[in-house]
């Protein structure tokens, strides 16, 4: 499990960026003392860094550049200030990565993953599984009990994005946001085509609990 | 200055001088004195007084011209006092240290309000960037606590931040020169970019997106471009039709420049409006129809694109649609590639 270190100085922010991030299976650590930040920070041997900029004590740059001197750990810079200086700024102090505030979460967490699979060659998502179906989102294929199928590139994010969701209803605006964030500006009726097909590979591999269509709700992986 | 105006400025003088005369000569047709003599005082009288008169007519008029012709050539007109050479006469002094004095007092005014404008666009960056770790939260606790009611926060936050975006970019279109950076912009990501942003929107409003021909790279700021092409987004959004909603974006290069063509088949512009849409203020018919229209956002789009060296037309038929183009110039360093 990847451990995520969290510097930031909003006690909400980085409450809720906790929340969401051990949501998403990340092992996380919010630090709220920031006298002895690089020793708390390095002590910790965290796989990944969210740093913000304005903090009291010393400034992100500055613990930035510390953090640089003694370890390859990797950087994202979480910051309000929007300017390509800032961001200039940042990749040379040795941060791998730059994102600002107020973010997307789902885009936060593409960034993550992106890194951790760069640096470390390790993400919590290459794979995921619902019952016996594992999806692999690397190659696009899934595999139930042995059997095995090729998925398109809109089932993939249709079928990801139930899973994650597994046991709720998925609203098809909350699927075609998904979807649209995911690069795919598929349209109603494109959906409609895409789950369908998707439903009859997952019924040629012999899956019983199937997609399933709430009238005016949306789907759901029971 | 002409010599008729000059004579009049005189008038006094001369006249009091004609009247002296009169009076002398009448003493002197009192004393039996003759004609040859009142002439010869006449000509003693007058001659000296009508050439200083001409001499000083010459002068003046060569230091005006002078001083008219330099004011002519120079663009800043409140700059003639540092440029003019210090007068010798009296007069001309006086009025040259006049001149100085009321040019060095309206700078001392127009640094007050200069100093005043920095400073409330300083404060208004700094606000900005202190609302949006509230927004932050907010989008977080949204986040982690997903239902119908947060969906519909979340919605109203993503105005609420367009907004704010706005008010950065109004404060900050005065001054770009202080925070740009041209580097590679790729078209089709900046365009990806600002669909994803809005996917809410044309998601709910049934909106299609055909963007498959943007391609080609720009060389700009790309926050500012942006901001640019998501308020060009925003509008198509917002004068759309119900249903059946279409934006088609497509890049032409021709020989020296990228067009940057985002096309929709919404409500249109009628034309008595077209050519004011980019004034400050305007809202037309439609903002009049649609309401929530502050005639802030075109005109920023075409301030900043003037800034940033880009061609910025929108052309529209009611009912059918409307167009509008970002016109990249390509210099040297595009033509290479």
């Amino acid at each position: 499990m990847s451990k995520i270190i969290i510097i930031e100085d909003t006690e909400k922010i980085r409450e809720e960026l906790k929340i969401f991030l051990i949501r998403y299976g990340y092992e996380v650590v919010a630090l709220t003392n920031f006298e002895n930040i690089l020793h708390d920070t390095l002590k910790e041997e965290p796989n990944l860094i969210l740093l913000d900029i304005n903090l009291p004590v010393t400034d992100g740059y500055y613990i930035c550049r510390e953090i640089r001197k003694k370890s390859a750990v990797p950087i994202i810079v979480v910051t309000s200030r929007d300017n390509e200086m800032d961001e200039l700024m940042s990749m040379n102090l040795g941060a791998d990565d730059f994102i600002t505030k107020p973010y997307n979460t789902q885009i936060l967490l593409a960034r993550i993953e992106n890194i951790l699979r760069r640096v470390h060659g390790i993400t919590n998502q290459d794979t995921i599984a619902y019952n016996n179906l594992k999806l692999n989102l690397l190659n696009g294929s899934v595999t139930y009990n042995d059997q095995k199928a090729e998925l398109t590139k809109n089932e993939i994010k249709i079928l990801s994005c139930l899973i994650k969701n597994k046991g709720k209803i998925v609203s098809r605006d909350d699927l075609m946001d998904f979807m649209w964030n995911a690069d795919v500006f598929v349209d109603d009726n494109n959906l409609s085509v895409n789950v369908t097909r998707l439903r009859k590979k997952l019924e040629g591999l012999g899956m019983k609990d199937n997609v399933e269509t709430r009238r005016g709700l949306g789907y759901i992986l029971p | 200055m002409t010599i008729k105006e000059y004579l009049k400025d005189r008038t006094l003088f001369l006249l009091t001088n004609f009247i002296l005369f009169i009076i002398t000569c009448g003493i002197m047709l009192i004393t039996n004195m003759t004609g040859n003599i009142i002439l010869l005082i006449f000509c003693i009288w007058f001659f000296p007084v009508l050439t200083y008169i001409m001499l000083e007519f010459f002068k003046q008029k060569i230091f005006y011209n002078e001083l008219i012709s330099i004011m002519d050539s120079l663009d800043q007109k409140y700059l003639l006092s540092e440029i003019m050479k210090e007068p010798e006469n009296i007069a001309g002094k006086l009025l040259y240290d006049i001149l100085q004095q009321t040019n060095k007092d309206m700078h001392e005014h127009v640094k007050s309000y200069r100093d005043r404008e920095n400073e409330y666009r300083e404060y208004i960056e700094t606000w900005v960037h202190e609302i949006k770790t509230p927004i932050a939260s907010t989008r977080l606790i949204i986040e982690n606590n997903p239902n119908a009611i947060t969906r519909n926060i979340q919605d109203e936050m993503t105005k609420i931040e367009a907004y704010i975006e706005q008010v950065l970019y109004y404060s900050r279109s005065n001054h770009v020169s202080k925070d740009y950076l041209i580097k590679e912009v790729s078209l089709a990501d900046l365009v990806r970019r600002v669909i994803k942003r809005n996917s809410r929107d044309f998601i709910s409003k049934g909106i299609t997106v055909d963007m498959e021909a943007v391609k080609g790279i720009a060389y700009s700021d790309a926050k500012w471009l942006e901001f640019i092409v998501n308020q060009l987004i925003g509008n198509v959004i917002k004068y759309t039709r119900e249903r059946d909603g279409k934006v088609t974006i497509h890049t032409i290069r021709n020989e020296n420049n990228i067009v940057l063509t985002i096309e929709d088949n919404g409500i249109g512009i009628i034309d008595k409006d077209i050519n004011r849409v980019f004034e400050k203020g305007f809202t037309g018919e439609n903002g009049r129809k649609f309401g929530g229209s502050t005639g802030i956002g075109l005109y920023l789009c075409k301030k900043l694109a003037e800034q940033l060296g880009l061609g910025l037309t929108l052309t529209s038929k009611v009912g059918e649609g409307t167009k509008v183009r970002i016109i990249f110039p390509l210099g040297s360093v595009n033509l290479m590639n």
